[in-house]
């Protein structure tokens, strides 16, 4: 009896083995991502519908934690265990390209009728390295209630508001418990109920107050950290003093990418800027009746966009990979888990410029936002017009640069302890160096 | 004379041989675990690498760099001795204070010592993101409480000068485990000592400082030894709470050294912090062990 139990028991686990030999004369590839549980369902969602379409490869997902996930897709490279392809961080595109763990992609789209924006391709030294899985940029959110109830017009969708009228409109919108607004006789910044307006300071998206102002953080091929610039300098002050000097704001000094939920999210504020996808993670879960706009304007008319990379990592599958991330990245992939649901706006012109292709995503019915008029101003002729690649996309760096230099020591600006001159001034030698470094 | 020696010898090592495969899971352990990866993490400092590309050998140059180039690591060396320094003095008072009360035969004593253990196995980040949203500033419960009174807000976790301490604060409040230790500590002081100085008039302020702390002053260290250890190390308020800031508010130093290492991918700078922040750890252990003679009381002792 106990022999028998004991084949049965070596049996069982052999199992496995055999289910590993057997094969089923595909190819297999590993997808590897973040994200959280409702994504994954998304994302097998996807893989199941390629791995059904055809016979030749078959895809795994491999899902690791946001946090650490550029560390362990480190991890991976070392042991030389990487996946076959899978997202990356956009600080970490250029990082991964220049140490040769990214498969080439200067032919990945050629001769495709569909080809991704310019403002989405990454670059190192001018040459393409990668594409954004979609396009997202920077726009401004508003409480239209809010707007109602203090009988102030909405944000235009045609004319944006320069700075100081963004500041003006913020401050009528701000009142503290006894009703009166910033700059009004017994206004008091420490009992303030409702705050105009909320500048996302999450430290990327800072960068755009610095192009808007006419100055830049570096130089387009990459080589030159400039946010020393007065331009660069006084457009970081301005945005603290939203909430320092104009009390219009929430102070938010340790920021984290929960730029809405800090701003027009708690129900407390008025505006907000914060990126497109918000569209769909967001808003369809706010219960606000909300509008959209383009950024107030400095002195020039600007917004970032950025989004991550389905990238191909060198090895063996290369072609197999290239073969599923050219088809998981098209729009149609995802139509309806990403793009109908605002998630992502699409990375090709075609639906930026050409009235069939807008009116398949802004004009679908269960499009999140449902003023067709204004998204097509704010979402489309914005992109096209007035969207500049965010600097990972030619920075080398970045996550040393913006991720870790600018966002520490930003926080004394933030909190008022130091000003923004003074802190660049200070760390400016070490962004410098910081950008040269293999 | 050599013959009983030798059997000495061949009994000894059988039971070595025992002791060896007993221990053997954990000298591999300890060996695989600890020692290879701290050699490793020494080499490693002694080196530029960012992960993928080459290893460049640097010498000392990251070491310079550290003392004499790297504008956030004194403030960041400071941080990490403040935040230790009142973390472990408050939590050494407290935990004492707390353990003497529920020594005592109070109704409930059960009930009152499970509710002060209890943040103790609370997950951490869990602790952490509630203190979060008591700090918060702009809709936070402590700040709520402040205006209620008729104060204006403080910044628990947005100001340099105060987010230490108020992290420090959350530790205390966490010390749930040194609370356990001392109160094991404090029913093993003996009954007699204190009914002997009882019938010799002494009062409870003087049994207190005559006879309790004396005898508990082996927990103490103990307590003391470990509690450093630990908060010279802090990292995860940083990571869940305050990312460092403001400005280097919170640039604890192994916070500083997994930002290098894992954020900027800078491992041979990040190694030379951590082996900067063994030494340190190394330091402060020795001076509490060099002076625990002279403050240390064990029964038996001829000191006593």
């Amino acid at each position: 009896m106990k022999k028998v139990l004991a084949i049965v028991l070596c049996l069982a686990l052999m199992l496995p083995l055999l289910a590993l030999a057997e094969g089923d004369g595909r190819v297999h590839i590993t997808y590897s991502f973040w994200g959280n549980q409702t994504e994954a369902e998304s994302v097998q969602a996807a893989l199941d519908v390629f791995n059904g379409m055809q016979d030749k490869i078959f895809v795994e997902p491999m899902q690791i934690p946001n946090e650490e996930y550029t560390q362990t897709l480190v991890n991976y490279a070392i042991a030389d265990q990487l996946p076959d392809c899978g997202m990356v961080n956009e600080n970490a595109v250029l990082y991964f390209s220049r140490n040769g763990v990214m498969a080439d992609v200067s032919d990945m789209y050629a001769g495709e009728e569909l080809q991704p924006m310019d403002c989405i391709t990454f670059r190192d030294a001018g040459v393409p390295v990668g594409y954004s899985s979609c396009n997202e940029i920077l726009i401004l959110y508003y409480n239209k209630d809010m707007f109602d109830a203090a009988n102030e017009p909405y944000p235009s969708a045609d004319t944006p508001y320069t700075w100081d009228e963004f500041v003006e409109v913020a401050k009528r919108l701000t009142f503290d418990e006894a009703g009166k607004h910033p700059g009004e006789e017994g206004f008091n910044p420490e009992k303030i109920v409702q705050y105009g307006a909320f500048v996302n300071n999450w430290t990327w998206q800072m960068e755009v107050w610095a192009l808007s102002n006419g100055g830049a953080w570096f130089s387009e091929d990459g080589n030159e950290c400039l946010i020393n610039s007065p331009e660069a300098i006084e457009s970081i002050q301005k945005v603290a003093d939203l909430a320092l000097v104009e009390h219009v704001a929430p102070l938010n000094v340790i920021p984290e990418d929960n730029g809405i939920g800090v701003g027009i999210g708690s129900g407390t504020v008025a505006m907000t800027t914060d990126g497109t996808w918000r569209l769909g993670t967001d808003f369809p879960n706010l219960e606000i009746n909300y509008g959209i706009a383009p950024l107030p304007v400095m002195k020039e008319e600007v917004t970032s966009c950025t989004s991550g990379l389905t990238g191909v990592f060198k090895g063996k599958h290369q072609q197999e990979a290239y073969e599923f991330v050219k088809w998981y990245t098209r729009e149609e992939s995802n139509w309806d888990s990403l793009v109908l649901t605002g998630i992502w706006m699409p990375k090709s012109e075609y639906y930026y410029k050409t009235e069939e292709g807008i009116q398949a995503w802004l004009g679908n019915e269960k499009y999140p936002f449902k003023d067709l008029e204004t998204g097509r101003k704010v979402l489309v002729d914005y992109t096209m017009n007035y969207a500049k690649p965010a600097c990972w996309y030619f920075t080398p760096n970045t996550q040393i640069t913006t991720n870790e230099i600018l966002f520490t020591a930003l926080q004394s600006v933030w909190s008022g302890e130091r000003t923004a001159e003074d802190v660049i001034t200070e760390i400016y030698p070490e962004l410098c160096e910081a950008i040269v470094v293999d | 004379m050599t013959v009983p020696l030798k059997k000495k010898i061949r009994y000894n090592r059988a039971e070595t041989r025992a002791a060896w495969i007993l221990l053997l899971p954990s000298v591999i352990g300890l060996i695989c675990i600890t020692y290879l990866p701290m050699i490793a993490s020494f080499t490693l400092s002694l080196f530029s690498w960012n992960g993928l590309g080459e290893m460049k050998f640097l010498r000392l140059e990251n070491y310079t760099r550290l003392f004499t180039r790297d504008t956030k690591f004194y403030g960041s060396l400071l941080t990490t001795l403040e935040y230790a320094g009142i973390s472990v003095a408050g939590s050494i008072v407290y935990s004492m204070i707390i353990a003497l009360l529920l020594n005592r035969k109070i109704p409930a004593r059960g009930f009152f010592r499970a509710v002060f253990y209890l943040p103790y196995v609370l997950p951490a980040l869990a602790v952490y993101l509630g203190w979060k949203w008591l700090y918060d500033y702009n809709h936070g419960f402590f700040n709520y409480g402040i205006k209620l009174l008729g104060g204006s807000s403080v910044k628990f976790l947005d100001s340099s000068a105060m987010v230490t301490p108020s992290l420090a604060c959350i530790a205390v409040w966490l010390s749930g485990n040194l609370i356990v230790i001392f109160l094991a500590g404090l029913q093993n002081v003996p009954r007699t000592y204190h009914e002997a100085a009882e019938i010799d008039g002494a009062n409870a302020w003087q049994r207190f400082w005559g006879i309790t702390i004396p005898c508990m002053t082996p927990i103490i260290f103990y307590n003391l030894l470990m509690s450093l250890v630990t908060n010279l190390q802090v990292i995860t308020p940083a990571l869940s709470l305050t990312k460092g800031g403001p400005g280097t508010g919170s640039y604890f130093m192994c916070y500083m050294l997994y930002t290098q290492a894992f954020k900027s991918h800078k491992y041979g700078y990040g190694s030379a912090i951590a082996v900067v922040l063994f030494l340190i750890i190394a330091v402060f252990t020795g001076i509490l062990f060099g002076t625990s003679k002279s403050w240390i009381f064990y029964e038996g002792d001829d000191k006593a």
